[in-house]
Parts: C-alpha cells; sequence; structure tokens
C-alpha cells in the first residue's frame, strides 16, 4: 500500500474542497478523490419561498 | 515587536465575506503591513496544522464568517477560539444565521433527500448519500458529520464582537480593523455598527406617513413602489423597523425593500418577533375577521421576517424538528 496526500482544505479558491490521493507502491497516482464537505440546501430552503425573494436567496450560492 | 495574528476563517458560506475584505481595495495595505495573517483559506495556503501548531491565544483577533452547518466547522471554530484572544462574529451567517439558516425550516433529512434524490436535475439510481467514511479500495476518505440544524457562531464558542451584513460593507470593515489596531474596542459583546434602525437613516423616511396604516399587504412582484416611497406603507414587507443601519441602504436604493441581514438592535433578541410586533401594530383594522384577512395576506412569514436571523431567534428550536 503505497502513501496517501491529502490537501484539506483546498485553498486559495473560492468554496471548501478537500482532496485525497492515493500513491501505489511505484510512487504514480492509484486514485484521487475529490470531496466538497459542505453542504447548505438552497434546493430544500428555497421551497415556500416567495418566487421574487428567490433572487435574493441564490445570489448566496456563491458571493464571488 | 511581532506583528499581531490575525485569521479569517468561513464556515457556511458563500464567499462574499472574502470579497467584503478584498473590497477595501488599498485601505487593505496599512492591515496587512500591520498584522500577520495566519490563516485564510481563500487567499493563503495555512492549514490547520498550522493553526494547531499555534499557543493558546497567540492569535490576536480571528474573523468567523458562515454559520455552523458541520462537525468541521464547528471542530475548527473551537480551534480557533483556543488559540484567539479575540474572535469577530463576521457578516450576517456567523452572527445571525444568515441565509443557510434558512435550513432550520427543514429537517437534516428533508435536505439530504432533496439534494441528492429529489430535485429534477438529480439522477441517483443507486441511491447514493455522502458518508462519513468511505472505502475507496485504496483507502479511506471522510467528510465531517452535517449537523441537524445550522447554528450562529456565539451558539457554539464565545464572541467578542459581531459585524452584520451579507455581506459586511467596507466602511464598517475599515473602522472595527481600525478600532482593533488602535485598541479602542467597545465593551466586549458589541455589534460593530450604528445602532439607529434603518428606518432612520432611510432615504425614503420622508415620505412615510405619521401613522403607517397597512390594509392589505403586497407582493414586491405585483407592486410597483415609486422609488421615494416608504415601502410599508405602500403595504409591502420591509424589514425597516427591526433592522438596523449601516448598511448604506443598498437593497433600499435599488428599489427593494429590506429583509434584515444587519440584525436587529442588541436590545431585541429575536429579529422576526419584533418585526411580527411592529407590523401588528401597522394593521389598519380593528375587527378581528378584517385583521385575520390582512395577517393572512403576508405570505412565508417565516422566510421574510426570519429571512437572515432564523437560528439566532427563539423560534429556532422550534424548526429543529425530531426525525
Amino acid at each position: 500500500m503505497g502513501k496517501t496526500i491529502v490537501i484539506d482544505p483546498i485553498t486559495r479558491l473560492e468554496g471548501h474542497g478537500k482532496i485525497n490521493i492515493f500513491l501505489n507502491d511505484e510512487g504514480n497516482v492509484a486514485k484521487a478523490v475529490f470531496q466538497v464537505p459542505e453542504l447548505r440546501g438552497f434546493e430544500q430552503f428555497c421551497k415556500g419561498r416567495l418566487a421574487e425573494e428567490v433572487a435574493r436567496i441564490t445570489t448566496r450560492i456563491c458571493g464571488v | 515587536m511581532a506583528k499581531p495574528k490575525v485569521a479569517f476563517y468561513w464556515c457556511a458560506s458563500c464567499g462574499g465575506c472574502e470579497e467584503a475584505i478584498v473590497d477595501l481595495a488599498e485601505n487593505i495595505l496599512p492591515v496587512v503591513e500591520a498584522v500577520d495573517i495566519v490563516l485564510w483559506p481563500v487567499a493563503l495556503d495555512f492549514k490547520r496544522k498550522d493553526i494547531e501548531a499555534m499557543k493558546d491565544g497567540e492569535i490576536a483577533v480571528s474573523f468567523i464568517n458562515g454559520a455552523i452547518r458541520s462537525e468541521e466547522q464547528e471542530e475548527m471554530v473551537k480551534l480557533l477560539r483556543r488559540k484567539s484572544q479575540i474572535v469577530i462574529a463576521f457578516g450576517s451567517c456567523a452572527y445571525l444565521g444568515g441565509i443557510p439558516g434558512l435550513a432550520n425550516l427543514f429537517t437534516r433529512q428533508e435536505i439530504l433527500d432533496t439534494v441528492y434524490f429529489d430535485a429534477p436535475s438529480v439522477v441517483n439510481p443507486n441511491k447514493i448519500l455522502p458518508q462519513l467514511a468511505t472505502d475507496m479500495g485504496e483507502g479511506e476518505v471522510t467528510l465531517p458529520e452535517l449537523h441537524e440544524c445550522v447554528k450562529t457562531l456565539d451558539q457554539v464558542i464565545a464572541v467578542e464582537y459581531y459585524i452584520p451584513g451579507c455581506a459586511p460593507p467596507p466602511d464598517l470593515i475599515s473602522e472595527a480593523l481600525t478600532a482593533i489596531l488602535e485598541g479602542k474596542l467597545p465593551a466586549v459583546g458589541s455589534v460593530l455598527a450604528p445602532q439607529k434602525t434603518l428606518c432612520d437613516t432611510c432615504p425614503r423616511k420622508d415620505s412615510k406617513p405619521e401613522k403607517i396604516s397597512v390594509s392589505e399587504v403586497k407582493r414586491m412582484a405585483f407592486t410597483q413602489i415609486p422609488d421615494d416611497k416608504c415601502f410599508l406603507s405602500e403595504g409591502v414587507i420591509c424589514l425597516g423597523p427591526a433592522t438596523i443601519s449601516g448598511c448604506g441602504t443598498r437593497c433600499i436604493n435599488a428599489n427593494m425593500p429590506c429583509r434584515g441581514c444587519f440584525g436587529p438592535s442588541k436590545a431585541v433578541k429575536d429579529q422576526g418577533a419584533k418585526f411580527l410586533s411592529a407590523f401588528a401594530s401597522l394593521i389598519d383594522s380593528e375587527d378581528e375577521e378584517e385583521i385575520k384577512k390582512i395577517t393572512d395576506s403576508v405570505i412565508d412569514p417565516a422566510g421574510l421576517f426570519y429571512m437572515f436571523s432564523l437560528p439566532s431567534s427563539l423560534k429556532a428550536k422550534f424548526f429543529e424538528r425530531e426525525v
């Protein structure tokens, strides 16, 4: 079993991200996994809001 | 003398608070000169282990934005609390829960079901949900646990100061930074913004009648408001009476009513309840049935009155339903 490189958090970008890189015995990449450890649930909490308010809510998905 | 260390961190947030700091433009330069930034994921490559390696209290000030939604966020802010002399809840989400706090209208399960199974754009035939740990064959990957409900920063750790706003305007940030650098901060617990209500500073306040009477609540989408008229006097819900000023009336200037991102005055515990009480006094009727008709014309009062403050409200617990 080779080495694992974890980059957590991924920096210098907007958003939350995490990368696991699994190396094989030769030191080459066997598998790389990108994860977003963040969930706010806009898809759900926009339900029931007034349609004209949704523009002001969904602009907070990303403020950059 | 070593420069004071400053950390910026984000939790359940959109990055708009980071942008607000960038919006300081050249005013950021004397700040960067006066302090050492030791954590700022959006801009610099410091990791959690760099903070863990610090002595307790080594960081002078941590600016934390975003609401607390996951175990990782809670652990990280507890770590920053230990390492910091002053913690500032930066922006509406850290201060009041903000837009991510609207999630407290639903259970965690309802949110996961919609996001991973039911949303029209989702294709997930194997019903895969994010797991705390997943074996990838070559090794394991982990994710933090989502909390059952969204919390404000001060529901998780002690907070010295609050800078409100979605996002906080550059002038308030500049004033706060100056106060910190000059050691002229007000009493612990203060909200670093003017305590007058938004109505007091509203450019439309002269159009407000002596007594506002609401006989029908109108929707913004179906109502034309002249750009010098008080929204409430026109029957449109505006959170001005329950919100403090300092925002620069950005929404009002764009002919949109206030949704309360600056939060209530210090004396008020619950912004939505404060607005409800203000609104009730504006209803233009003594007849119970008519009053009911008027109050029933408010669509989605929870979403409107608590758009930015649900987790901070007394009612937040009612939404924290048992699953």
